[in-house]
């Protein structure tokens, strides 16, 4: 185990640049999630600090060692890729101990080790089998098991679920952390899923555009989202925002006041932030124009309008409204967000 | 109170002779009829018409066409010449298979490089494939003389080259090289295509897992292209035991018989000495040859290709 360090970490492809000066600091044995749209350089970064990719500027260090100039093999990492990357003419146990045979490892060692791994992914019936043979989710054990069986100092994970269907990328989500947990290697998961990230790490990176647009907790990037592109990118469905101003009763949008957190001048121009299921059903609220209600069993989501901006809403009740009709609905003012309507930041 | 349900206005209809599966099939025999037909007029046919030559006695200038029986098969049980001709025939194909595709797998994965202007590079590589074949042979041959382009930039360097073409070894070298030098192109396009083919995630799990370079070509990119490879064997052995227009140009057999490979043979017996029979027999020989060390490699190909599929 040990700790990872990115400092102005930069990558350009000739004039192009599409890393910024990355600076993040991953603690010894912390679950660490990069996360961003398609494009946000996630990857990229997750293959330099692999060393599969060499970088532009600054330093990269594992432990006390800075890492810029080895090769992938001396950085003591190992990877898990978004295809699993299993060496298809292999069977599972060779494709698990396939890295210790380059290390003079004794065979003896490998078996044992390779045998060791199985267990913990429950791979133990599989080791004869070739990768073909197996389904997508016993594919990503054995890539995990490729991968704890170097016993390295740190883990990367590369959209390791992306390729599975939802209710296996739900079990295979909670058997990596439990790896995790039980092993505590430092580990570096690169994912596009906003509640993968939130389910899984310690603390999460939010990229956009080659840029960190926030570092923390999954409840702090939650609570208090940095910016406007934070706010919509955790939490689903995504935050509402709705343009306006802050007037003297609250915050003035076209066509509705709605109640917002005290402190911000009177007059700002911001967009207003708050969370569908941070609305309440309350016949006495705010009117809002029922567009679409779409039940989902232990929630039920509705589309409204409120003042000239159609907004989502999350409720727990079931509502039993039709499209035209209104609801009533209020708003804690502690739950929502004031953003600056010119850059995006967080007003408070 | 219930309502009788009021009779069907639709008729019962009589199941149609051309029904969706009787049409499928129909449209599969047409698909595959024009090469059935091509096989049939082109290789089927003129099989048997050799095999039904190889049991007569047919001297064309005689004008003689008399059935013999199993004869020409005593005769080329007999024949003191073919033991030289199956030996110079099998190093003229395995000289050819190995220098061949070793030549090309390593050019295909020095070409699969992300180079400045490597699209030349193949460009040139590939080029030989669509010469003339017989234009090919001439120039190789004004080099390969004695007084020819080689021996005189072997001079130049100070070492006298032998006479390639008139020394036995030599002979043998030469057709091999020129024939692999024409044709190295084309597998080393297959090569290339089944290398490109390898996904780049396994070399990157093995740049992680810290495998060596050579070791990454032995155990992972050589068993992801055996497909490719036993194609191109397959290919390739065939080819070499058809070669005819290299050996009539450079050294029409010679010396003595040593580049004497049996298509040559074969012609020779036929069309030189007349012995259309004869040589419809080593036809059938050669026929025998290319199907058993075909049969032979597709059934290895369990245990050295690998398929994912």
């Amino acid at each position: 185990m040990a700790s990872v360090t990115l400092s102005d970490v930069k990558k350009s492809y000739g004039k192009a640049a599409v890393i910024h000066g990355i600076d993040v600091d991953i603690a010894d044995g912390e679950f660490v999630v990069l996360v961003g749209p398609s494009g946000c350089g996630k990857s990229t970064l997750l293959h330099m600090l692999a060393g599969l990719e060499t970088i532009t500027d600054g330093t990269i260090a594992i432990g006390d060692d800075v890492v810029n100039d080895l090769e992938p093999k001396d950085r003591d990492i190992a990877m898990v890729f978004q295809n699993y990357a299993l060496y298809p003419h292999m069977t599972v146990a060779a494709n698990m101990g396939f890295s210790l045979e380059h290390r003079r490892v004794a065979k003896d060692t490998i078996a044992e080790r390779v045998k060791w791994a199985a267990g913990i992914l429950g791979l133990e019936p599989y080791l004869d089998r070739f990768p073909r043979q197996l389904s997508g989710g016993q594919r990503q054990r054995v890539a995990m098991g490729r991968a704890i069986v170097r016993d390295p100092k740190v883990f990367l994970f590369d959209e390791p679920l992306s390729n599975l269907d939802a209710k296996l990328r739900v079990v295979m989500r909670g058997e990596i952390k439990a790896l995790h947990q039980r092993l505590k290697t430092t580990t570096v998961y690169v994912t596009h899923d906003q509640v993968e990230a939130m389910t899984m790490a310690d603390k999460i990176v939010v990229l956009s555009g080659g840029r960190i647009e926030q570092v923390g907790a999954p409840l702090e990037l939650y609570d208090r989202p940095a910016n406007q592109f934070v706010a919509g990118f955790i939490g689903s469905p995504s935050m509402n925002f709705i343009p306006g101003q802050v007037g003297a009763s609250g915050f003035e949008a076209d066509g509705v006041t709605l109640p917002c957190p005290a402190g911000t001048p009177i007059g700002t121009k911001a967009i207003y932030g708050v969370r569908p299921e941070h609305f309440t059903l309350s016949p006495d609220g705010i009117k809002a124009e029922i567009l679409i209600v779409e039940p989902m069993g232990s929630e039920t989501q509705v589309t409204m309008k409120l003042g000239q901006t159609s907004v989502i809403g999350l409720f727990r009740e079931r509502v039993a409204g039709m499209p035209g009709e209104t609801i009533g609905i209020t708003i804690d003012p502690a739950k929502t967000h004031l953003f600056d309507a010119v850059n995006g930041q967080r007003l408070g | 109170m219930t309502v009788a349900a009021p009779p069907s206005t639709r008729k019962a209809r009589k199941r149609p002779f051309w029904t969706m599966e009787r049409r499928d099939s129909l449209a599969g025999y047409l698909f595959i009829a024009p090469q059935m037909i091509g096989i049939t007029i082109f290789v089927l046919i003129p099989l048997a018409l050799v095999f039904w030559y190889s049991l007569h006695e047919w001297n064309v200038l005689a004008q003689t066409f008399r059935f013999q029986g199993l004869a020409n098969y005593q005769t080329l049980l007999s024949d003191p010449g073919l033991p030289q001709v199956l030996g110079a025939t099998t190093i003229f194909s395995i000289g050819l298979v190995i220098f061949n595709m070793s030549l090309a797998l390593l050019l295909a994965v020095l070409l699969d490089q992300k180079l400045k202007g490597i699209t030349l590079y193949r460009t040139l590589f590939f080029s030989p494939v669509v010469v003339s074949l017989v234009a090919w042979t001439i120039v190789w041959g004004f080099l390969l003389q004695n007084n020819g382009g080689i021996n005189a930039l072997l001079a130049s360097v100070g070492i006298e080259g032998p006479n390639w073409l008139r020394h036995p070894t030599t002979a043998m070298i030469s057709v091999i090289v020129v024939q692999v030098f024409k044709n190295v192109g084309l597998n080393m396009v297959l090569f290339l295509a089944a290398l490109q083919g390898v996904p780049r995630e396994l070399y990157e799990a093995a740049r992680v897992d810290g495998t060596p370079a050579f070791r990454q070509f032995t155990r992972i990119t050589l068993p992801m292209i055996s497909p490719t490879v036993l194609l191109t064997s397959i290919i390739t052995i065939v080819g070499s035991l058809q070669v005819f227009a290299q050996i009539a140009v450079l050294t029409q057999g010679g010396p003595g018989m040593s580049t004497t490979v049996l298509v040559y043979y074969l012609y020779q017996q036929a069309f030189q000495f007349h012995k259309f029979g004869y040589g419809a027999t080593l036809s059938i020989v050669l026929f025998l040859i290319v199907a058993i060390l075909t049969f032979v490699q597709w059934q290895m190909r369990r245990k050295l290709v690998f398929y994912e599929d």
